[in-house]
């Protein structure tokens, strides 16, 4: 058998390698913690102008102003809760960024409204993956009343084997079709008509994007 | 006329052999009010529907509750059985794991109740949202403005539902249940606007108030002119004996106390089969300035068209263009008498034939009169007056085209309306009496004053042609009603006979009038 020869073993450097990792690693720690944090502020995540547009709307509903003070922010729902899968959405989020700088003009309104179903279906498909688990942070079913009567009761005795987002999607950001009866004619329609432009423009702006 | 005559009469007797035919086949299918489902039950019944009830009763249990005590839920039909649509569908939206949609069209029910799914298809109350369409700017747009489209117009010709692109229905179409509503899928129309949903209760749609929230009012005061006569005399006090709840609701046979609207307008009667098409019986279109007797055109893909009888009728196999515009080729036509015939067999299972006549005559009468006395005249000046440039296009913008527009379609509706279902008061004092009052005291004076220099022009010769205005000249004629009599000249040396002279002008109408005023008093 080996004899571990303490004083031996840990030498000057070794010891203050494990002081300076150690120290390094809380630091990191702490950095990633405010990192995660930080980044999921509404101020942090409408730097970029494209996400003001899903402000809007989010900043007429009650996750943004609720009678009781609580207030969600982007992260609070857009980002899952634990050190690790914070990091790791953030991580993923990244992709975000790259679009933002290299794809579509998302900055601009048009396009912006031409592209916002896509992202729907893909934070409705996050949602659900996670079973809805940053709701649950805020929301718990047994505790649900309403302020209807059977408000409590639909959600006790009709909600087995669903989560939040699989009723209540279309909640706080502007009103988006299932991606089962989406329409993609009607959605450039009615983005035409509201930005006042010739019909065909947002097929144009599609097909230009490459 | 004539030579079209003996060829409109070849066609009239192939619509009677349909309805002949219906008739049979629906007393083969046991006489039913409405038809019988011919599709199997397997058709509905769909189980996942089943799934909306138990959510629905807390969430919306007010319409939960009336579709549990329906028949369609005795038949085991259920949310999804008329709701279900296909992604595809403009308005279709996930609910829960399934593709529904809001609007239930007579397309979706006319799956199970096709008969009157297409016999409502084409009738005036399926096109109500299109005979207006063109109209509606002028009044709740400029006049007023676009929100009284929703709330006004639209409430009873329908919407034009619109699917927004975010799969939502518009605010500005929907909610809706107007009769003539243009349908997400296509269809026209709105059975909830007189089936009431979700309890689609045979008795409430058998009660007058199933016509209520349109046929009432300044314009179409169906329900009032029905109140104020003796058919709604005895409803309203022999209502319980009505078998509202019938599973057979056939008058003469299933019921007597008293008509309803549905009964002369839809329902069976004796031998008569019922029909959703509202119009079918209607012999003339007493909404208009100048009232014609209607021919109904059928064309072979189900459409209808009503045409003047002014105009020939259209030939069998004819092509013609149907009021959305499209072109059709023409079936069958019924004439204005068969149609008349239809709604005077259904007197019939009350009244003696000559009773049925007479009074069918009284109502021809009365309708006869407006229009050649006030209707077409007033028609006549107006034309003129936009033709000669002295009315600007624009309609409503001149005092007159009110009052023109109000001679018609308000008091001159009411006293045809009036007189077509026997409400005295609505015939005269609410009708005729204020044409009269209109055309005289408000209408002439005005178009004159419009005309100016050319007044003389325009508008006498019209006056003079229609040969009912005479008795504006004869201006010492006095007559008691107004309490003078203008001083009778003292003619003392011929005395016993210049005495009976004024009397006869003077009585006659005072007689008249006396006549009038106790049947007032009898109301």
């Amino acid at each position: 058998m080996i004899k571990l020869n303490a004083s031996r073993f840990i030498t000057r450097h070794v010891l203050f390698a494990l002081v300076a990792g150690g120290l390094g690693g809380v630091a990191f720690m702490f950095f990633l913690i405010e990192f995660d944090h930080y980044t999921s502020t509404n101020a942090f995540c409408t730097t970029c102008h494209s996400m003001t547009y899903a402000e809007v709307s989010y900043q007429d509903t009650p996750h943004y102003n609720s009678p009781s003070g609580v207030r969600a922010s982007c992260g609070d729902c857009h980002v899952s809760e634990g050190l690790i899968m914070a990091t790791y959405d953030h991580i993923v989020g990244i992709q975000d960024l790259f679009k933002q700088l290299f794809g579509p003009d998302y900055d601009d309104p048009v396009v912006n409204l031409l592209h916002l179903p896509e992202a729907a279906f893909a934070s409705r498909a996050w949602f659900s993956r996670r079973e809805s688990a940053t709701c649950q942070r805020c929301h718990t079913l047994e505790a649900i009343q309403g302020q209807r009567a059977n408000t409590a009761a639909i959600h006790r005795e009709e909600t087995e084997g669903k989560s939040c987002i699989d009723c209540h999607y279309n909640l706080v950001h502007r009103h988006v079709p299932t991606e089962q009866t989406f329409k993609r004619e009607a959605w450039n329609a009615m983005v035409e008509d509201e930005f006042g432009l010739e019909p065909g423009t947002a097929e144009r702006i599609l097909a230009g994007e490459g | 006329m004539m030579s079209s005559l003996p060829f409109s009469r070849s066609l009239i007797l192939i619509p009677l052999h349909l309805i002949l035919g219906g008739c049979c086949v629906l007393f083969a299918a046991g006489a039913a009010n409405a038809a019988k489902v011919e599709l199997s039950p397997e058709h509905w019944g769909n189980p996942a529907g089943e799934r909306c009830v138990s959510c629905h009763e807390k969430s919306s249990a007010g319409l939960t509750r009336q579709w549990h005590e329906s028949a369609h839920r005795e038949a085991g039909v259920n949310c999804l059985d008329c709701h279900q649509a296909k992604a595809a569908d403009v308005d279709a939206m996930e609910h829960e794991g399934e593709i529904i949609a809001t609007i239930v069209s007579p397309k979706d029910c006319g799956r199970c109740h096709t008969k009157e799914y297409e016999e409502q298809a084409g009738s005036v109350h399926a096109e109500a949202y299109a005979k207006i369409k063109t109209r509606i700017p002028a009044l709740a747009h400029r006049m007023t403005g676009g929100a009284m489209q929703a709330a006004g117009c639209d409430q009873c010709h329908g919407s034009r539902v619109k699917v927004l692109g975010d799969g939502t229905l518009d605010p500005a179409t929907w909610p809706n249940s107007g009769i003539g509503r243009i349908n997400p899928d296509g269809s026209k129309g709105s059975c909830s606007s007189c089936h009431g949903r979700h309890a689609f209760s045979k008795a409430q749609a058998r009660e007058p108030s199933a016509c209520v929230r349109c046929h009432s009012g300044p314009d179409s005061p169906d329900k009032e002119v029905f109140e104020a006569s003796k058919h709604g005399m005895f409803y309203a006090a022999q209502r319980d004996q009505m078998n509202l709840d019938g599973e057979t609701w056939i008058a003469g046979r299933d019921y007597t106390a008293a008509p309803t609207c549905t009964t002369c307008h839809m329902g069976a009667a004796g031998n008569i089969p019922a029909t959703h098409d509202v119009g079918l019986r209607n012999a003339w279109n007493l909404n208009q300035p100048v009232s014609h007797k209607q021919y109904l055109v059928l064309f072979e893909d189900g459409g209808k068209l009503e045409r003047p009888d002014t105009e020939a009728p259209p030939r069998r196999g004819s092509e013609l263009e149907k009021p959305d515009g499209s072109i059709g080729k023409v079936r069958a036509v019924i004439a204005p008498d068969r149609r008349r015939g239809v709604m005077s067999l259904v007197c019939l299972e009350c009244h003696g034939k000559a009773f049925t006549e007479s009074f069918m005559r009284q109502f021809d009468d009365v309708v006869d009169l407006y229009n050649s006395k006030f209707g077409e005249p007033a028609q006549a000046i107006m034309m003129a007056l936009y033709e000669r440039g002295l009315l600007t296009p624009l309609p409503f913008d001149e005092p007159l085209e009110f009052t023109y527009w109000e001679l018609w379609h308000d008091e001159g509706a009411r006293a045809r309306h009036g007189a077509s279902m026997m409400s005295a008061n609505h015939a005269w004092w609410e009708g005729m009496y204020l044409v009269g009052r209109n055309f005289y005291s408000r209408f002439l004076p005005q178009a004159r004053e419009v005309a100016g220099d050319q007044a003389a022009e325009i508008i006498d010769p019209i006056l003079a042609a229609s040969g009912q205005h005479a008795w504006l000249n004869e201006t010492a004629q006095g007559n008691p009603i107004l309490g003078w009599m203008p001083p009778q000249p003292e003619a003392p040396e011929l005395e016993p006979e210049s005495e009976p002279e004024p009397e006869p002008a003077a009585a006659t109408p005072a007689d008249e009038d006396e006549g009038e005023d106790e049947e007032g008093d009898d109301q």
